[in-house]
């Protein structure tokens, strides 16, 4: 099966004064369609500027990036943009719901971008809604919703264009670790019964080995292990 | 992203910043309250000045002479000796006479309502003990309520054309009587003039080719008196102190004998006029029939030719005002300028989401446009508004003040419809333009660094 990520000897470079900070130095994997990769790496490792690279969120200095066989590296902005709305959903740690806007409306927002009709939108943002279990919470604003509530609405609306691909960048970063679990538990249900492909950048290399199926470590832009965990996804809950 | 959309995240943006929107909105309303006020006001003025003109019932006339009669020196005649001298090349070519020929192809112009000769003849006006030489106009009945007649100060306007009747202006009859010149109206003036008749074969046994000319004296009873005589352009080159109904200087068979041409062409038995009035249906045609006139061979004057120098100067004071008025406006985009920045600055977050969840740089872009516009929609609305409430309140001032000190209250301040649609038009632009610099600002934030912003 043809990879529907592929990196190739990537490179992303920051100048920084009169140096240069070598956030990626020539990374080379692939990921497979429906796969769960880990991205372990202590912090300044690089693993969120290579999320945000597949993201479509920045552009490499050089080397080659693939998804769906198309190259990310060479697209323009608009394009890329096109890419975020259709190929990939965000997670992010701080959750970056609007803080004016309720749950439902975060959701439809994703779903004004890519140009669905108002009644569509609401309809199948409230679907979105009740699959992360959070229905009567339509109409609440994030500040008045806990951080597992908030994270379930961000990959309800990371869901909204039904993309291939979900990046979760350290998405459990400020969760307990009960409401961490809950999180994890419906990214792996969307990987296993969806088939969504998952990459999530994450410290935690327990986590990491209970619920990917492939750790690729990172350490100063570089990969220093790329294998399939020990322990099988979801462990033993 | 549907445009809908579009304008629904803008305005639910504007109304999350409710103070800051509508201090904004209000900056936006006071500088096109400032650009209406003054624009109203030049095109009040404008309106009250061809006001005037459009009272003196000139505006729909057009004065039509023979090509070749062109005035010489200066006049108002420059458009037509202009033509005249385009058409010099054509010498051996006799000008169009203004004959009743002439008269039947000017009516047949479109657009056109009434043709009529201009008869204005010496008379010697006696009444009592008074005698004076004058000129009497003959006025078509047609002209009832025009102009000049729109007001008759004492008594009426003709009843018919067949009464031997006259109206006089209001310096003449002051003249006539030392009384009251209200006392004039009903009483008899007799007017004294020369007639040169076709007598029919007596004319070649005359000498000067039959050149007949008979003093005759008649009786006519003073119907009327108006305020001001009918000016140049109204039925004659010149001011007439008496007025005839126009059927009654063509009986008279009156001759002009300051036109040498109508008399030698009165002997060919063939009447020519001097002058011939034509009048159009509606103002706005007076340009293009005096141009079809022109093209007919007549040399023609209207008003409108001696209008283009005022309404040039009108343009220019429209101008100025409107820069003048522009001012606060300019100083309001600025402040839409800040604003939208600082709306930026606050919403760098969101606009880092908005990117992550797929919007892209035009329609973050749109959003801030459309942002920047509704607040000079409403800034627009409101400030038309404003400025045509201030000037009817300076207005309604001004003409107390006015009326006190005795003078007439006039309409200083004028308001049309398309300097209201202008104004919400123009504040919408300005607005627009000035939300472009935050608009594409907002469009070209890098995602990442937004997304880490606090």
């Amino acid at each position: 099966m043809a990879a529907i990520i592929e990196v190739q000897d990537l490179k992303r470079h920051y100048p920084m004064g009169h140096t240069v900070v070598r956030a990626l130095d020539g990374v080379s994997f692939a990921v497979q369609p429906g796969e769960f990769v880990g991205l372990l790496g202590t912090s300044g490792s690089g693993k969120s500027t290579l999320l945000n690279l597949i993201a479509g969120l920045d552009t490499p200095t050089s080397g080659r990036l693939k998804i769906f066989d198309q190259n990310l590296d060479q697209m323009s902005r608009e394009q890329l943009s096109l890419h975020r709305r259709k190929n990939v959903g965000i997670i992010f740690q701080s959750f970056n719901l609007i803080a004016t806007m309720t749950a439902l409306e975060n959701i439809t927002l994703a779903l004004m971008f890519a140009g669905m009709p108002r009644v569509e939108r609401e309809q199948h943002a409230a679907n979105l809604l009740r699959a992360v279990g959070l229905s009567d919470r339509a109409a609440h604003r994030p500040s008045e919703l806990s951080g597992g509530e908030q994270q379930r609405v961000s990959i309800a609306r990371a869901m909204a264009n039904s993309p291939a691909i979900l990046l979760a960048d350290e998405p459990t970063g400020n969760l307990d670790s009960k409401t961490a679990k809950e999180i994890l538990d419906i990214l792996e249900t969307l990987n296993r019964q969806e088939g969504k492909t998952i990459v999530m950048v994450t410290h935690d290399a327990v986590l990491a080995t209970r619920y990917a199926h492939r750790i690729i470590q990172l350490s100063d832009g570089q990969i220093v292990a790329n294998g399939t965990s020990h322990e099988p996804a979801g462990g033993t809950a | 992203m549907i445009f809908s959309d579009v304008t629904r995240l803008a305005v639910r943006n504007l109304r999350e910043a409710k103070l800051r929107t509508t201090l904004t909105s209000l900056g936006v309303a006071i500088g096109i309250a400032s650009l209406v006020g003054m624009v109203s006001l030049g095109v009040g003025l404008q309106e009250l000045t061809v006001g005037q003109f459009k009272k003196s019932g000139i505006f729909d006339s057009i004065t039509v002479f023979p090509e070749n009669r062109a005035f010489r020196r200066g006049g108002p005649m420059r458009m037509g000796r202009r033509a005249a001298e385009n058409k010099a090349p054509e010498p051996s070519k006799p000008p169009e006479p203004l004959d009743d020929k002439a008269v039947q192809k000017l009516s047949a112009l479109p657009n056109v309502r009434e043709v009529y000769p201009n008869l204005r003849l010496p008379v010697e006006v006696k009444y009592e003990n008074f005698s004076e030489f004058a000129s009497a106009l003959g006025i078509p009945l047609s002209s009832r309520g025009e102009g000049v007649f729109q007001k008759i100060t004492y008594g009426s306007f003709f009843n018919n054309d067949t009464d031997d009747a006259c109206l006089l202006s209001m310096d003449f009859a002051r003249n006539m009587t030392s009384e009251d010149p209200k006392n004039l109206i009903g009483k008899t003036l007799s007017l004294g003039y020369a007639s040169a008749m076709d007598i029919a074969g007596a004319l070649a046994n005359l000498p000067m080719g039959g050149m007949n000319v008979q003093r005759v004296e008649k009786k006519f009873t003073i119907l009327g008196i108006i305020e001001r005589e009918p000016g140049p352009n109204f039925g004659g080159g010149l001011f007439s102190s008496v007025m005839i109904p126009l059927k009654k200087a063509e009986d008279a068979g009156a001759t002009d004998f300051t036109n040498p041409q109508a008399l030698l062409q009165g002997l060919s038995n063939k009447k020519s006029y001097m002058m011939i009035t034509v009048r159009v249906r509606r103002m706005q045609d007076t340009e293009d029939v005096e141009k079809k006139i022109k093209d007919l061979g007549f040399n023609a004057f209207s008003i409108n030719d001696a209008l283009q120098g005022a309404k040039k100067a009108f343009l220019i004071l429209d101008v100025l005002l409107g820069l003048i008025g522009s001012i606060a406006l300019a100083v309001a985009s600025l402040g839409i300028v800040n604003t939208m920045v600082m709306s930026i600055l606050e919403r760098t977050r969101e606009i880092g989401v908005m990117k992550a969840i797929g919007g892209s740089d035009w329609d973050i872009r749109k959003i801030f446009f459309v942002e920047a516009s509704l607040i000079g929609l409403v800034g627009g609305v409101v400030g038309v508004v404003l400025g045509w409430s201030v000037d009817k309140i300076i207005g309604f001032a001004a003409n107390f003040y006015v009326t006190r000190q005795g003078g007439t209250p006039a309409q200083m301040f004028f308001t049309p419809w398309w300097l209201v649609l202008g104004g919400i038009g123009f504040s919408i632009l300005v607005s627009f333009l000035a939300g472009s610099y935050p608009a594409n600002r907002a469009a070209r934030i890098d995602p990442i660094k937004a997304l880490r912003h606090d």
